[in-house]
C-alpha cells in the first residue's frame, strides 16, 4: 500500500518538470519572435518564406547546451572547431540573396550546426549540405533527423568537389568561407543559378558575395550590408 | 655578503628574463601575440607587486632572509615548471579569440593572469628583498641583476633551438632552484635537501612529459587539423617559430582564383609558424608555362611585361618565386628571413618543390627584405611584395608589427632599385570597410609623387578580382600596346580594371560589382591630388594615412577618436574583430595603469603619506621605470632594421644594453651617490637619447652594408655608452634612498617595477600615435623627470 504515496510527489514531479520545459518552450518562442522582429524585420529583410523559416526553426536546438541562453542574441556562436552557428540575420540575409523558392534545389557547403540547412529546408524542395568535419557533420545530421527534415540531406565529406548526383543546384550557399570557389561548385550552379558566399572572419563584419551563372558569363557582386544596414543594436 | 649572493641573483635574473621570453613564445603559439603580449605585461606587475608586500613586510623578512631568499627561489622555479601545465587546466576554457563574446572568458581571463603572475611575483620578491637587505651594496648587486638578465636573453635563443616549447619551462626552472641552492643555509641543509630534491624533481618529469600545448581552435593550424586524415609531417622548433608542416587531402591553396579556371586546384602540404599560416608547399613544373598564379590577379605584372630579373620579397614557400620561373624570370631573387622554414624547404621538402630554392635562376637571401634592400644595388625588372593580409581578415592581428618593408621609404628603396622597364607589384585582399587596399594606393601615390614622374595616373595600374587587388606601379609610362593587352586579360578572367588610363566608369565593376561606388569614390579620392588624399586621411573612420619608418604599423588602422561611433556603428562586440591588436594594447595600459595606481598607493597607507623623501622616490624611480624601457624599445626597433632579424635584433640589443648598464651599475659603487652626481649622470643620458633619436637613423642607414661582424660590433660600440650612463641612477637612488629613509627602498623598487611595465604598453602606443622619434624625446623627458627630482634635492 505505499505506491500510491509514491505516485502522488512523481506526478507533481513530472508536473513541474513538464511546466518548466513549457515555459521555456513559451520563453523561447518568446525570444524567437522578437529576434525575427528586431534582427531580421527590422533590417530589411522581406523576403516571406524565410522570414516564415526563421521564426519557425527552433535556432537554440542548434546552439551547444552552455551557449543556449544566449541562442537568440544578435551574435555569432561558436559550436566548437572553430566553426560559429552564424548571426541570425546573416543566415536571413544569405537566404534572401539566393531568392529560394519552393520547387528548388539548393546546395550548402558547410553544414555546421546544421541551421541554415533547416532554414533552407523550410522553404525548398530539396536541400543537400555537406560537412568536412565529421563530428560537426554527425551531429548535425542526428538532429536534422530528429526535427523530421526528410527533404534534407547531409553527407561528410570535401565540399570542394560539390555533389555531382544531385547537380544542377538552383542554388548553392557556402558558409564557410575559402580563399578560392571552387571549380566543381560553379559547374554545379544551375544556368541563372546563385551562389552565395561570406567573407570575413565568423565575428566579422562579413561581407557576402554573390555569385550568377548566366550561361557562359559568371559574375559576383560583394554585398556590403555595413554600408547600408548597420546589424547593430542601435536602438 | 658571500659570492655566493651574486651568482645567486645572477641566475634567478637570467631565468626570470628568460621565462618572459618563453611563455611569450608559448602564449603566442597557444593564442596570439597580442594576447600573449597582454598576459605578460600583467604577469610582470609582479615585480610591482614585489615591492609593495616588501614596503609592507620587509623588516618581517629581513629577520628571516636565510631561509626566505633559498625558499623563494625554489619556488620561483617550482611555479616556472608547473604554470603551464596548470594553465592547461584553466586554458581547457579559455579562448581570447572569443573574449569579445563570451563574457565567461574574463573569468578564465583572470585567472590566466594569476596564474603566470605568480613566477615573477616570487621571483622579483627575492630580488627585491635581497637589494633591501643589502641596500649598500646595491652597485655590484645591480650588476649582476642586469647581467644575469642579459646573459638570459641571449641564453633563451639557445634554448629555442634546443628544446620544443613545451619543455622549456621545464628546462629553465632548474636555474631559481640553483640559485635558490646555493644559498642553503648550513643550519637547515637537511631539510632543504629534501626540498631541493623534490624541486628538481618535478622540472625532471614535466621534460620528459610536458604538458600538450593547447591550441585556440581559432588558431589556422587547429582548422587545418580539423580535417579529415590529417597530420603533422615535420615539426621545427627554433627561435624564428614553431614550424609544423601539416598534410590533409582536403588542403588546397588558390587565392582569388578567377572563375574562369577549370582544372583541379591541387592538395598542398601547409607550413604553419606558431600555429598561424605560413604559406603552402607547392610544387611546379619547369615544363610548364602556366601556373595556377596566372588565373589570379598576380599575374598583371606578367601580362604588361617579361621581367627577366625578379626580387620576391618575403618569399614564404616561394609560390611566387616558382610563378617568376614558369613566366620566364631568368634571375629570381628570394628574400624571406625565416631561416628554419627555408632550410626546411630547401632540403628535407626540396623533393614537394621540385628544389626550386636550388634552381640555378633562384639566389636566396635569409633577410629581411627591407635591410636586404637597403644593402643591395643590384636592380629588378620586377619586385613582388607579399599578399597583405589573408583571406576574411586577421581583425589588426598584425596592427603592432612593425613593418618596414611597407613604409613610405621601402617603396621609394623598390623604385629605385627598378629597371627602366621594371615594376612594382602587390597584391591585397578586398577588405571591408576598406582599409589595405586604400593603404597600399596611398602610399604608391606617395611614392609616385616623390619622383619626378610627369603624369603618375600613366604609371598606376589595377586590376581587381571578386576578392583581390593586384596594384603594379610602373616605371615608364605604361602603353596603349599594354593597356589592350591588360583589357584583353582581365576580361578573360572575370576581373575588372580598377586603374588604368582611359578607364571608363563601366569597366571598372563589369564583373565584380560592388554595392556602391563608395570604393571607388575612396580611391579617386587617393589618386585625384594630394590635397583630396591628405582631407580623406583625415576624415575617414580608420587609419590610411601610409605608414613610414618612424611609424612602420602598416596594418595598424584604429583611429581611437573614432572608436566610439565604430563602436555604435558596429556593435561592440564586432569591433574588437575589426581592429583587436592595437585594442589590446589600449586595454593592457588601461589594466596595468590602474593595477600599478593601486599598488604603489598601498604601501603609503601603512608607511604614511607625507614627507621624507617621498615625492623624491616617486619622481626619480617613475622616471627610470619609464625612460629604460622607452629607449630599450626604440634600439630594438631601429636594430631590427639594421641586423635584418627581428629575433637577433632583440636578442642583441636587449643583452648589449642590460649587461652595458650593469658595468654602468658596478662603477656607480665607486661613486659618492650624491644628488649632484646623479644629476650629472641623467643629463648625460639625457644628451645621448636626444643624440640618438636624431641621429640613430642616418647612422644604421649608413653603416648597414657593413659585414655583419662588424655591424655587431658596431652596434655594441653605439649602445654601450648609453647603456652604461643609464645603469648608474638606480642603484645610486636606492643608495641615496637608504641613507635618507630606508623604509622608502622596496617602495622605490615596487614603482620602479610597475612603471617599467606601464612604459611597454605607453612606448608602443606612442610609437604609433606619433613615431619613434617621440618615444625618444619622451624618454629623454623621463630623464629629466629623475635629474629634476635630484636637482631639488642637491
Amino acid at each position: 500500500m505505499k505506491k500510491p504515496y509514491l505516485i502522488i510527489p512523481a506526478a507533481l514531479l513530472i508536473l513541474s518538470a513538464v511546466s518548466v520545459f513549457n515555459v521555456q518552450a513559451q520563453d523561447y518562442r518568446s525570444q524567437r519572435e522578437t529576434m525575427v522582429r528586431t534582427q531580421i524585420r527590422a533590417r530589411g529583410i522581406n523576403h516571406g518564406p524565410t522570414i516564415k523559416a526563421m521564426r519557425n526553426v527552433e535556432r537554440h536546438l542548434f546552439v551547444p547546451a552552455v551557449r543556449r541562453n544566449r541562442a537568440y542574441e544578435d551574435n555569432p556562436l561558436p559550436i566548437g572547431h572553430g566553426q560559429t552557428i552564424s548571426q541570425p540575420f546573416i543566415v536571413a540575409y544569405m537566404t534572401q540573396l539566393v531568392n529560394p523558392g519552393a520547387g528548388d534545389k539548393v546546395l550548402e557547403i558547410g553544414t555546421g550546426s546544421g541551421y541554415q540547412a533547416a532554414i533552407l529546408a523550410e522553404i525548398v524542395d530539396e536541400v543537400y549540405t555537406i560537412e568536412i568535419i565529421a563530428e560537426l557533420g554527425e551531429s548535425a545530421q542526428k538532429l536534422l533527423k530528429e526535427l523530421n527534415y526528410d527533404n534534407l540531406e547531409v553527407k561528410i565529406g570535401d565540399g570542394y568537389y560539390g555533389w555531382k548526383e544531385h547537380a544542377p543546384f538552383d542554388a548553392i550557399v557556402v558558409t564557410a568561407a575559402a580563399e578560392y570557389i571552387p571549380p566543381p561548385l560553379v559547374e554545379q550552379l544551375k544556368d541563372g543559378g546563385k551562389m552565395v558566399i561570406p567573407v570575413g572572419s565568423p565575428f566579422m563584419v562579413q561581407n557576402l558575395m554573390l555569385v550568377e551563372k548566366k550561361g557562359e558569363r559568371i559574375t559576383t557582386r560583394s554585398i556590403m550590408p555595413v554600408t547600408f544596414v548597420p546589424f547593430t543594436r542601435k536602438e | 655578503m658571500s659570492k655566493r649572493l651574486f651568482y645567486s641573483i645572477g641566475l634567478l635574473s637570467a631565468s626570470i628574463i628568460a621565462f618572459q621570453l618563453i611563455l611569450m613564445h608559448i602564449l603566442s603559439i597557444m593564442q596570439w601575440n597580442h594576447f600573449a603580449y597582454m598576459i605578460i605585461s600583467v604577469a610582470l606587475l609582479g615585480f610591482g607587486a614585489s615591492g609593495t608586500l616588501l614596503a609592507l613586510k620587509s623588516k618581517w623578512m629581513i629577520s628571516r632572509i636565510r631561509v626566505m631568499l633559498p625558499l623563494l627561489m625554489i619556488l620561483c622555479g617550482l611555479t616556472m615548471s608547473s604554470i603551464l601545465a596548470l594553465s592547461e587546466i584553466i586554458f581547457g576554457t579559455f579562448d581570447s579569440y572569443l573574449i569579445f563574446v563570451d563574457r565567461d572568458q574574463l573569468y578564465s581571463l583572470v585567472l590566466t593572469y594569476l596564474a603566470f603572475f605568480i613566477p615573477f611575483f616570487i621571483g622579483a620578491l627575492a630580488i627585491g628583498l635581497i637589494y633591501v637587505a643589502y641596500v649598500k651594496k646595491i652597485g655590484s648587486l645591480y650588476f649582476a641583476d642586469l647581467f644575469g638578465s642579459g646573459i638570459g636573453g641571449l641564453a633563451s635563443l639557445l634554448l629555442f633551438w634546443t628544446f620544443f616549447p613545451s619543455q622549456l619551462p621545464a628546462v629553465i626552472a632548474v636555474f631559481p632552484v640553483m640559485a635558490g641552492i646555493l644559498l642553503i643555509p648550513r643550519e637547515k641543509k637537511g631539510i632543504f635537501t629534501v626540498i631541493s630534491v623534490a624541486s628538481l624533481a618535478l622540472p625532471l618529469v614535466l621534460y620528459f612529459n610536458p604538458p600538450e600545448l593547447k591550441l585556440s581552435e581559432f588558431k589556422s593550424i587547429s582548422k587545418a587539423l580539423d580535417l579529415p586524415d590529417a597530420e603533422i609531417v615535420k615539426e621545427r622548433t627554433s627561435p624564428y617559430g614553431h614550424i609544423q608542416v601539416v598534410r590533409s587531402k582536403s588542403l588546397r591553396y588558390a587565392p582569388g582564383l578567377s572563375m574562369r579556371f577549370k582544372g583541379e586546384v591541387p592538395v598542398r602540404d601547409v607550413i604553419y609558424c606558431n600555429g598561424d599560416w605560413f604559406g603552402p608547399v607547392v610544387s611546379w613544373s619547369r615544363e610548364d608555362t602556366t601556373h595556377f598564379l596566372d588565373y589570379t590577379t598576380n599575374a598583371l605584372p606578367y601580362v604588361i611585361n617579361k621581367p627577366e630579373r625578379v626580387m620576391v620579397t618575403n618569399s614564404g614557400t616561394g609560390l611566387f618565386v616558382a610563378h617568376s620561373i614558369v613566366k620566364g624570370a631568368s634571375s629570381v631573387t628570394a628574400v624571406e628571413q625565416n631561416r628554419v622554414a627555408v632550410d626546411l624547404l630547401k632540403n628535407e621538402l626540396a623533393p614537394d618543390i621540385d628544389s626550386l630554392f636550388s634552381h640555378e635562376s633562384v639566389i636566396l637571401e635569409k633577410l629581411q627584405p627591407r635591410s636586404y634592400l637597403l644593402s643591395d644595388t643590384s636592380s629588378y625588372d620586377l619586385i613582388i611584395l607579399p599578399t597583405i593580409e589573408t583571406f576574411g581578415g586577421t581583425s589588426g592581428i598584425h596592427a603592432l608589427n612593425e613593418q618596414y618593408l611597407l613604409t613610405q621609404e621601402a617603396f621609394m628603396d623598390m623604385w629605385d632599385r627598378l629597371t627602366e622597364k621594371g615594376m612594382i607589384s602587390i597584391t591585397t585582399w578586398m577588405d571591408y570597410p576598406a582599409r589595405n587596399t586604400l593603404k597600399v594606393l596611398g602610399t604608391l601615390m606617395n611614392t609616385l609623387r616623390s619622383t619626378d614622374v610627369v603624369n603618375p595616373e600613366e604609371h598606376l595600374l589595377a586590376l581587381r578580382g571578386w576578392g583581390t587587388v593586384t596594384f603594379v606601379l610602373k616605371k615608364k609610362p605604361v602603353t596603349d600596346a599594354q593597356i589592350e593587352k591588360i583589357r584583353e586579360f582581365s576580361s578573360s578572367m572575370y576581373f575588372d580594371p580598377l586603374f588604368l588610363p582611359g578607364i571608363t566608369k563601366e569597366e571598372r565593376a563589369e564583373y565584380n560589382m560592388l554595392q556602391d561606388d563608395k570604393f571607388f569614390e575612396l580611391a579617386d579620392n587617393i589618386v585625384e591630388s594630394e590635397e583630396e588624399a591628405e582631407k580623406l586621411y583625415s576624415e575617414y573612420d580608420f587609419n590610411i594615412r601610409p605608414a613610414t619608418d618612424n611609424r612602420p604599423y602598416f596594418s595598424q588602422f584604429l583611429k581611437w577618436n573614432r572608436l566610439s561611433y565604430l563602436t555604435e556603428f558596429y556593435g561592440a562586440s564586432t569591433v574588437p574583430f575589426l581592429e583587436i591588436g592595437y585594442l589590446v594594447v589600449g586595454i593592457t595600459f588601461i589594466q596595468i595603469t590602474l593595477a600599478a595606481v593601486v599598488l604603489i598607493i598601498l604601501p603609503l597607507f601603512f608607511i604614511g603619506w607625507g614627507g621624507g623623501y617621498r615625492a623624491f622616490t616617486v619622481l626619480h624611480f617613475s622616471g627610470l621605470g619609464l625612460g629604460f624601457m622607452f629607449v630599450e624599445i626604440v634600439l630594438i626597433q631601429r636594430f631590427i632594421l639594421y641586423f635584418g632579424s627581428p629575433i637577433y635584433a632583440a636578442a642583441a640589443v636587449l643583452s648589449a644594453m642590460l649587461i652595458c648598464s650593469g658595468a654602468g651599475s658596478y662603477y656607480s659603487s665607486r661613486l659618492q651617490g650624491s644628488h649632484k652626481e646623479i644629476v650629472k649622470i641623467s643629463g648625460a643620458v639625457i644628451v645621448f637619447i636626444l643624440l640618438y633619436g636624431i641621429f640613430l637613423t642616418e647612422i644604421i642607414l649608413s653603416t648597414i652594408t657593413f659585414p655583419m661582424l662588424l655591424k655587431i660590433i658596431f652596434s655594441i660600440g653605439l649602445i654601450a655608452p648609453l647603456a652604461f650612463f643609464m645603469g648608474m641612477p638606480f642603484p645610486l637612488g636606492l643608495r641615496t634612498l637608504s641613507v635618507q629613509n630606508e623604509t622608502l627602498v622596496p617602495w622605490a623598487w615596487g614603482i620602479n617595477g610597475c612603471l617599467s611595465v606601464i612604459s611597454t604598453a605607453l612606448a608602443l602606443i606612442i610609437a604609433v600615435e606619433a613615431g619613434f622619434f617621440w618615444v625618444m624625446v619622451l624618454a629623454a623627458i623621463a630623464y629629466g623627470i629623475t635629474l629634476l627630482a635630484n636637482y631639488a634635492k642637491s
